[in-house]
């Protein structure tokens, strides 16, 4: 057994024991335990998140038969199936938020406004309809929710809510290269300035009837604001 | 966008080729009878020469005339058979687009049934990224034969029969009929890979094989929990699932025969999730199709009389060019 360690002091009782590598060595956690939505606001955005990550998978699963590009097609496969992971762990978190064992497939959207605006996303039908199809998706409804996610990842309590952080973080880095992917994709279709601006009109409208929604939270106005 | 699709509104790139679904329709349904197979294939003539026109095909239609798919389907693979690549190509072909069509259905799934449990979704989204891994891959097997896309026309009857508007009779169709063929299809070409040292197709076609015993369990869990406590409603899941099973013998040619070109692979099923019961059923649904000795016969007259008419068509071309 090794010998105890002593502080130095000028008296043997000013000469106390400690233990090596103790707390003292680590930095302090210099975070304040606060955030701008409490459990049953958490909970609600979680809710909201996941309405918009259920339909997303569903739409996207609903053009695979009618996108004539084959690359696509296959592309779209792991997209699905990365929406559907994102929003089967957002109704994960709603039990731990007090919804009850049943929330987990709990989803809901902000507003009626948002619900009408997600199947606007989902109109375009015919096969020669993929640019207005993918600029739904690639180029507004998932860029906007990196950006409330990241917003709410920000405001959030970092210490009491830190399991939807790590949720969010998830669901942001592979939504990063969804998007990547599809917008590389469009560029692609999108070879002649009529085509390029078949794409441009069809985010203009969408993001147009976003804005109106106020988001998947339905608070983008002020959380804008708040930002500012 | 609505909900349910016709198969005709399955799209595609320019480099494909549709076929009519007639002739699957002809095939699935044949009697054993000799005439009777002769005659609808001569009804179909014309129209199966139109849809293989431009493809890998017509070189087998000239050969064999409208009923060289009875030779193909009905004769198992074998590398040292005459036009044995062609056939490989055609299989290796056909289920590359039977994967498209899959890949179609699981995702259609997903927007066709809203309402569906949540577990239901997420097995969908599954199948549906397992799916599109396995166009990617039968892509890669295509071209590493020395194939590619639309060198074969390509029918849409696997979407057409299984695709159906209940979500019970859908799974049954797609997962438990169609996917339990494919476990049958898949572990032939392992065994085919396996005869002619092609370890790539051999390990890829393997993990194929791994994914559809999945979704094949997905099927029986998702059949079994739709039909919970009416059996009324069971047995008409079941009933549609044994038409699909039919569908896609082929007349036999996938079967427990002993002449069955694709062998019912048991094995395979049993771990999926098929009962012993449901696999009696299914040699006995499959096995009874005109034998391979009709279907041998109905195809060498097929090929005499469509020899002759080419000869027939050559001289009077002769003769008119002499005029």
């Amino acid at each position: 057994m090794s010998e105890q360690r002593m502080y130095p002091g000028m008296s043997p009782d000013e000469r106390t024991t400690f233990a090596p590598y103790s707390a003292f060595d680590i930095p302090a956690d210099l975070r304040e335990l606060s955030g701008r939505y409490d459990v049953e606001a958490m909970a609600l955005r979680c809710r909201n998140f996941r309405y918009a990550e259920e339909w997303l998978m569903m739409m996207l699963g609903g053009w695979v038969a009618t996108i004539p590009e084959l690359p696509v097609k296959t592309g779209l496969g792991k997209v699905i199936w990365e929406t559907a992971q994102a929003a089967d762990m957002l109704g994960n978190r709603l039990p731990e938020l007090r919804c009850g064992k049943k929330a987990i497939e709990a989803s809901k959207s902000a507003n009626d406004a948002f619900a009408a605006f997600i199947q606007s996303i989902s109109e375009p039908e015919r096969p020669d309809l993929t640019i207005e199809k993918l600029a739904g998706p690639f180029d507004v409804l998932m860029p906007h929710l990196v950006e409330v996610y990241e917003q709410t990842i920000r405001e959030t309590d970092q210490i009491c809510d830190a399991p939807t952080i790590e949720i969010l973080e998830d669901i942001i880095r592979k939504r990063r290269r969804h998007i990547v992917w599809g917008q590389e994709v469009l560029d692609r279709l999108c070879d002649t300035d009529e085509l390029r601006e078949r794409r441009k009109a069809r985010v203009a409208l969408l993001d147009a009837e976003l804005t109106a929604t106020g988001g998947v939270t339905g608070t983008l106005a002020e959380d804008r604001t708040a930002l500012n | 966008m609505k909900r349910f699709i016709h198969h005709d509104e399955l799209a595609r790139d320019s480099r494909f080729v549709r076929q009519d679904n007639a002739q699957s329709t002809v095939l699935a349904t044949l009697p054993d009878d000799v005439d009777t197979i002769v005659n609808a294939f001569e009804q179909f003539s014309d129209m199966i020469e139109e849809s293989v026109r431009g493809t890998a095909a017509e070189a087998l239609f000239e050969s064999y005339g409208p009923g060289f798919a009875l030779t193909i389907l009905n004769e198992p693979l074998d590398p040292d058979a005459p036009a044995g690549l062609t056939r490989l190509l055609l299989r290796m072909h056909g289920i590359l687009v039977g994967e498209i069509q899959a890949l179609e259905g699981a995702a259609r799934s997903l927007w066709d049934f809203p309402d569906a449990p949540w577990e239901f979704k997420m097995n969908m989204a599954r199948q549906t990224w397992d799916e599109g891994r396995h166009v990617q891959i039968f892509e890669k097997l295509l071209s590493h034969l020395g194939g590619s896309i639309g060198m074969f026309p390509e029918s849409t009857f696997l979407f057409e029969c299984a695709c159906s508007k209940d979500p019970a009779m859908r799974v049954a169709g797609v997962n438990r009929a169609l996917e339990g063929l494919a476990c049958d299809v898949f572990r032939d070409m392992i065994k085919y890979a396996e005869k002619t040292g092609d370890e790539k197709m051999q390990q890829a076609i393997d993990y194929v094989l791994a994914d559809e015993l999945t979704h094949v369990r997905f099927g029986s869990e998702w059949v079994r929990e739709f039909t919970k406590g009416d059996s009324e409603y069971r047995d008409r899941v079941r009933e549609y699932r044994r038409t699909v099973d039919k569908q896609f013998s082929f007349g036999g040619a996938r079967s427990d025969r002993e002449d069955a070109a694709i062998p019912i692979a048991w094995e395979e099923r049993l771990e999926a999730g098929f009962t012993e019961e449901e696999l009696k059923d299914l040699a006995e649904l499959s096995g009874s199709g005109p034998s391979k000795k009709t279907l041998t016969q109905a195809a060498d007259i097929l090929r005499e009389r469509h020899l002759a008419k080419r000869a027939a068509q050559k001289e009077a071309q002769k003769g008119e060019a002499r005029s």
